[in-house]
């Protein structure tokens, strides 16, 4: 069973239905017994990291989340915001995050003259280079698909191993990551049409 | 790199899907959940709708359509009419839309955005501003479908809204819309120059290559139409269309 | 026990089917009819062109000189195709129910894109047309598909008489797409109005016209409005055709009869085979084996092997549309079976006046299948 985590941030019914069509047996829930039972789980989010980061403590769920990822090792699959309170910490509102990867999140870094064209946040559809190319995740997806994004703020990091996937916005940046199993994308597969729902048929998957 | 998003908008009257003309005279297209899964198969980027009868009539749009078009659509829609409180905002976000788009109340109450932004994410909130030129021919800002003046000049109001905390802006041109002549090229890059948010250009799209235009000379992030994707040929013939993947990758290649 | 047309496929599924002494069924004998009526070969070049130059001559000093039906469908499309390729100047019209798929609206634009024909649109307002296609459903007859169909007929008439133009181009033929067996398929003015009043919520209906049968004979009689099969005076071939309309006009197959319409797909791949079972492809087999596209073994086989398929997610998104609850859906699934024989129709107006209809067919006023489909017996 994969549970969505409501931490009351993002958009969870996207992902709900996504995994419906995809015929998969989903849940979306913040109770921590129901959580405590899950087999792998997807962390979505859209919004303030300090946010996030309180309402997580907030509904009891920091113990819970570093005992099934780090000790369980069950797998999880970060989306946006999600994918950034994997982090240490944030710029945004200057917090610590899960701390899961060896990665901090930054917010994008325009270069003067490129402002007029690259605005912030960044919105649109975009490519991704997968760096580990026999990732799971991306199995059977064709590589010229591209997929949603909309962030202000970035992965960054000095430890190559964890890079899943890269993209580029005025400059190369982390747009996904895979460290044994924790996953996470800086795009929304859950608005990436055909693409994107592949992307979760792998996760389910594995 | 990210390419420039193409976004048809979709406008609601009594939950039938309608196309106006200098925001007036609006004529019937047909079954607005119909229109998804066409723009659904034709791989639309996003898709906008806006309920226009929704800020007159003290409402947003009903919840169970927008949980209908979110169990249809496959990629990002924005929902736009009539929102006024968070708990507006929460209830259309949790039915499935990926942002909110205010209008009338982001000039009656810019403060509000702001309480937004913070809430959900500037990136969920989207300031849409309709521009037209007011009885001395000068440019000014309007709400409530066009018809109440807001007193604010749009370039101002942008970097208002842009300093309140919204994460994009729509604008749109009231003078060009349904003509299919054009988009106000000349409006949206006096906005996009003054701003450091993406600035979605909307109203007059008639071919791709007045969107091709905006994007290159006014420095649109994202060109929508309304009319265009909705009518063909000269007799406004109601035909749901949307450029190929090939023709989008043209449309923005120079 | 199913008896099967020697001749073709239809069978006692059909409940209005006679056969005669050789086995051979009605609807063999009305192809037969048909195709002494208009049968292929230099006569038919030769009639084709007569009609051509008449069509061109009334429509003179007119915008368009004839009205074409478009849903994006083959036979739409290559009616389109003929019309421009034997020199007339078509207004293309195209009915929308609110059902249109992708492929659809993009066979559309593609045909009068390329033949550079212009485009005119009836959206029906689909709270209004959703009451109608809902009170169908609730009628217990197989007869659900009727609102579009009347609905397209009236359009193209009163567009027509709009434009001025007098004819009308129907993509129908019985070569190809047989004639439908009226139990399968009956409609009239009387009998939809009938329904919809019964199980109607909406009193009236304003976006679309729904043609009286007296505004039909004076469109017909008065205006001089014909509607011309004009399919049947060629050789048609449907695998041809459908590699023609490819590179010609780029045109996509949508993968089943009318499948084009998604309502057409949940009706005729689901709704009826499920509740009334009657599986369509039969009539359209049937014509294809009696003009030697297909043999009568591989069409047996293909009704055979595989039962009508459909796609659930077509089921659901048709309940979800038409706004059923499962409760609903439920009910109009099995309620006892009806057919047009339990609501008033024109039926029995119209075998009274078999004569006067025959009459007409053999002037040329109105089809001869119709003759021969309602008043004969």
């Amino acid at each position: 069973m994969i549970v969505i985590v409501d931490y009351g941030m993002g958009n969870l019914r996207s992902v709900y239905n996504k995994l419906k069509r995809i015929e998969c047996d989903a849940k979306i829930s913040s109770d921590p017994e129901v959580i405590s039972k899950a087999e792998k789980i997807i962390l979505p989010g859209v919004g303030h990291f300090k946010n996030a980061m309180e309402k997580i403590k907030e509904y009891g769920l920091f113990e819970l989340l570093n005992q099934k990822v780090l000790k369980d090792k069950i797998p999880v699959l970060g989306i946006c915001l999600g994918v950034q309170l994997f982090t240490k910490k944030s710029e945004e509102g200057d917090v610590e995050g899960l701390g899961w990867i060896d990665a901090e999140t930054v917010r994008f870094s325009i270069p003067e003259h490129q402002k007029i064209r690259l605005k912030v946040p960044s919105v649109g559809w975009n490519s991704v280079s997968l760096v580990k190319t026999d990732s799971l995740l991306f199995k059977g997806i064709d590589p010229q698909e591209l997929f949603y994004f909309v962030h202000s703020y970035h992965l960054k990091s000095t430890n190559s191993s964890i890079v899943l996937g890269t993209s580029n916005y005025s400059y190369e940046f982390i747009s996904c990551i895979e460290k044994d199993n924790i996953f996470g994308t800086q795009f929304h597969p859950e608005k990436s049409q055909d693409q994107g729902m592949q992307l979760f048929k792998n996760f389910v998957k594995m | 790199m990210i390419r420039p998003r193409v976004i048809p908008i979709l406008l609601l009257k009594n939950l039938g899907l309608v196309k106006s003309v200098r925001f007036k005279n609006y004529n019937y297209i047909g079954d607005p959940i119909n229109a998804v899964k066409i723009f659904n198969d034709l791989r639309a980027d996003e898709l906008v709708f806006l309920d226009i009868m929704a800020s007159k009539e003290k409402r947003t749009i009903q919840l169970s359509f927008i949980e209908r078009v979110g169990d249809e659509c496959n990629m990002p829609f924005s929902v736009g009419g009539g929102i006024r409180t968070i708990n507006d905002i929460k209830t259309i976000l949790s039915a499935g839309a990926e942002k909110v788009i205010i209008n009338s109340y982001a000039a009656e109450n810019p403060e509000f955005i702001k309480n937004a932004a913070m809430e959900f994410g500037s990136s969920t909130i989207v300031a849409s501003i309709d521009v037209k030129n007011n009885f001395f021919g000068k440019e000014a800002t309007y709400t409530m479908g066009g018809t109440k003046s807001t007193g604010y000049n749009p370039v101002d109001f942008a970097k208002l809204m842009e300093e309140k905390g919204a994460g994009e802006l729509i604008i749109n041109s009231i003078e060009k819309d349904g003509t299919m002549e054009g988009y106000d090229l000349d409006l949206v890059k006096r906005i996009s120059e003054a701003v450091t948010i993406p600035v979605i250009a909307c109203g007059g799209a008639g071919t791709y290559e007045h969107m091709a235009n905006c994007f290159k000379d006014s420095f649109a992030s994202a060109v929508a139409a309304g009319s265009m994707f909705v009518y063909h040929g000269p007799r406004k013939a109601v035909l749901i269309n949307y450029p190929a993947k090939n023709e989008l990758l043209q449309i923005f290649s120079n | 026990m199913t008896k099967i047309c020697t001749r073709c496929i239809l069978d006692t599924t059909v409940s209005d089917i006679w056969f005669d002494d050789k086995g051979e069924c009605k609807y063999c004998m009305i192809n037969d009819e048909m195709e002494k009526n208009h049968p292929l070969g230099s006569g038919s070049e030769a009639r084709l062109q007569v009609l051509i130059e008449k069509i061109k001559k009334d429509g003179k000093n007119k915008a368009y000189d004839c009205i074409v039906g478009s849903s994006g469908g083959r036979d739409s499309t290559y009616t389109l195709l003929k019309a421009v390729e034997l020199g007339l100047r078509p207004l293309a019209v195209h009915f929308d129910n609110g059902w249109n798929t992708e492929i659809s609206v993009k066979n559309i634009k593609r045909a009068c894109e390329k033949l550079k024909i212009p485009l005119y649109t009836v959206v029906a307002d689909w709270e209004e047309f959703k009451d109608l296609q809902v009170s169908f459903l609730k009628s217990s007859t197989p007869d659900a598909d009727i609102p579009t169909d009347y609905a397209i007929y009236s359009v193209l008439f009163k567009v027509a008489a709009k434009e001025g133009v007098k004819y009308i181009l129907n993509g129908h033929s019985f070569r190809t797409e047989g004639t439908s067996p009226i139990s399968w398929t009956y409609m009239d003015a009387r009998y939809l109005k009938a329904v919809h009043q019964t199980y109607g919520k909406i009193k009236k209906i304003k976006s679309f016209p729904v043609l009286s049968l007296s505004k039909l004979l004076y469109y017909s009689f008065v205006k001089g409005i014909r509607d011309i099969r004009i399919l049947e005076y060629m050789d048609y071939n449907k695998k041809e055709v459908d590699q023609i309309l490819k590179a010609k006009l780029d045109w996509e197959y949508y993968g089943g009869h009318h499948h084009e319409n998604v309502y057409t797909k949940f009706f005729q791949s689901y709704y009826l085979p499920q509740r009334f079972n009657i599986d369509k492809r039969k009539t359209e087999l049937s014509a294809l084996i009696r003009h030697g596209q297909i043999s009568r073994e591989e069409a047996l086989r293909e009704i055979n092997s595989s039962p009508y398929e459909y796609d659930p997610t077509v089921v659901e998104y048709a309940k979800s549309k038409l706004g059923l609850s499962d409760e609903e859906f439920n009910k109009i699934m099995n309620d006892p079976i009806k057919s047009h024989n339990d609501y008033p129709t024109y039926l029995p107006l119209i075998k009274t006046l078999k004569w006067p209809i025959k009459m007409a067919t053999r002037l040329k006023v109105l089809p001869y299948i119709l003759y021969l489909k309602y008043a004969s017996n």
